[in-house]
């Protein structure tokens, strides 16, 4: 399927590639599915997905009789699709045209943005904060726009470093600013309901591109500001 | 006490209470438990006889190892449909293991199931002349939501009131895991704790308390 095709080469690519091949990749944020295929999703991939469901619950040993768990497959499936649905979403629709020109250079940042993803591995949540900064070159984008691209990125199954590179390289094509720097700090349930179970420990990954990577001061006003 | 014992007995010809696990009434029907409830016995649709709420916690295990290794190629198809469902690659690096991952964690996330409370609580009974409160609180609790697979993670506060017989307090702990680690309802959970901790000890009384948020983001 062109899909799966695409998202394949989307994460082939921040798995392969340096920052600077990446940088100069045009459309890299925009390899998402065919929309016109997944605008809506398929009667029958629902159906299917309900039945795999069904077969999931009588695995584990439930009986799917119960009134409690009758209409569960179906909630399910419709739940999963929404915690993917950011692959149904390119950058171009979500920032809607919300890039302006403005004679700002100086650093903007929107920090605390709640996240919520699935961990590609355990398909198990993983949730957080993103803190985005960018220093911008003639243009600036719409603020709510930022946590528009955290929210379609994180909608998917997805590994919390390709997570934070995807933003970093979504902003830097839109807005081609002088440097951008995004961190994410999460918990992700697959090391606490399971496996090891620490419960406090969290994970936090950066990406750094552009003047945040080469200027340690800049990096360090950023880092600064969004501990206070 | 004795009003507890006589209101519990009444449900064997109320209504069927709906927080019993229905999947357990096969299992019962063929176990002592069943001949236990006498003539009286309140059925549901199937035919098969319903047990009450205070019996649901001596229950038979509905899942063994065996049974784990033996549903988990199923399992791990079924995550394949579901993968290739959302519109992803099941055959790219990052997914690759995944639907055996997914498979054992769901299991893992369902393991109260194998279970059973009196393994856990037959050897920590103690008889002790203690009539003050016991309480044990802030019990991390990790469950699944029965309706729609997505975890709901909390703390559970118990308290008891003895009358005699006391439960070593990791127990607690225990039953909590035991009862958390399954396709679950928050409400029907709690009740679960408290049942088997009265049917268990015979306290003067019993409270629990469960605080939960499930982790899902947003309302769908």
């Amino acid at each position: 399927m062109q899909c799966q095709k695409a998202t394949v080469q989307m994460n082939g690519l921040c798995n392969v590639k340096k920052v600077a091949d990446l940088c100069s990749v045009n459309g890299f944020s925009e390899a998402a599915l065919d929309k016109k295929k997944h605008n809506k999703p398929d009667e029958v991939t629902l159906s299917t997905m309900e039945e795999a469901y069904s077969t999931i619950l009588r695995g584990l040993g439930e009986n799917t009789e119960r009134q409690g768990l009758k209409s569960t497959p179906g909630r399910a499936a419709r739940a999963m699709q929404f915690f993917t649905k950011g692959y149904r979403e390119t950058v171009q629709d979500v920032l809607n045209d919300a890039v302006f020109d403005e004679d700002h250079d100086e650093m903007v940042i929107v920090k605390d943005i709640e996240m919520f993803s699935l961990c590609e591995h355990h398909l198990v949540p993983f949730f957080g904060k993103v803190h985005i900064g960018y220093l911008p070159n003639q243009k600036i984008v719409g603020l709510s726009k930022l946590a528009r691209v955290v929210e379609m990125y994180s909608r998917r199954l997805q590994v919390q470093e390709r997570l934070t590179k995807q933003i970093a390289i979504a902003i830097v094509e839109a807005l081609k600013p002088a440097g951008v720097a995004v961190i994410v700090e999460a918990e992700h349930m697959c090391m606490v309901m399971r496996g090891v179970q620490k419960k406090n420990s969290r994970t936090i990954t950066s990406a750094m591109l552009g003047v945040f990577r080469e200027d340690p001061k800049t990096r360090e006003e950023f880092l600064s500001l969004i501990k206070s | 006490m004795e009003r507890t014992k006589a209101k519990l007995s009444d449900n064997l010809t109320g209504t069927p209470p709906q927080t019993v696990n229905r999947h357990l009434e096969e299992r019962l029907a063929t176990t002592k438990y069943a001949a236990r409830t006498g003539s009286s016995q309140v059925v549901c649709e199937n035919g098969v006889p319903l047990s009450t709420v205070p019996d649901s916690w001596k229950e038979e295990r509905t899942r063994s190892l065996e049974d784990n290794e033996m549903s988990l190629p199923s399992l791990a198809a079924a995550y394949t449909t579901i993968l290739r469902g959302l519109g992803e690659d099941p055959e790219r690096q990052g997914l690759l293991k995944t639907p055996w991952r997914a498979a054992t964690a769901m299991q893992y996330f369902t393991k109260g199931y194998q279970e059973k409370i009196t393994d856990v609580l037959n050897d920590a009974i103690f008889d002790e002349d203690h009539d003050e409160m016991v309480i044990v609180k802030d019990i991390d609790m990790f469950s699944m939501c029965e309706h729609h697979l997505v975890p709901f993670i909390g703390k559970v506060h118990i308290g008891y009131l003895p009358n005699k017989r006391v439960l070593g307090l990791s127990k607690l702990a225990r039953i909590v895991e035991i009862y958390s680690r399954r396709l679950q309802v928050q409400e029907r959970l709690t009740k679960q704790i408290a049942v088997a901790i009265t049917e268990a000890l015979k306290p003067a009384g019993v409270g629990v308390v469960i605080e939960a948020t499930a982790k899902e983001g947003g309302a769908y």
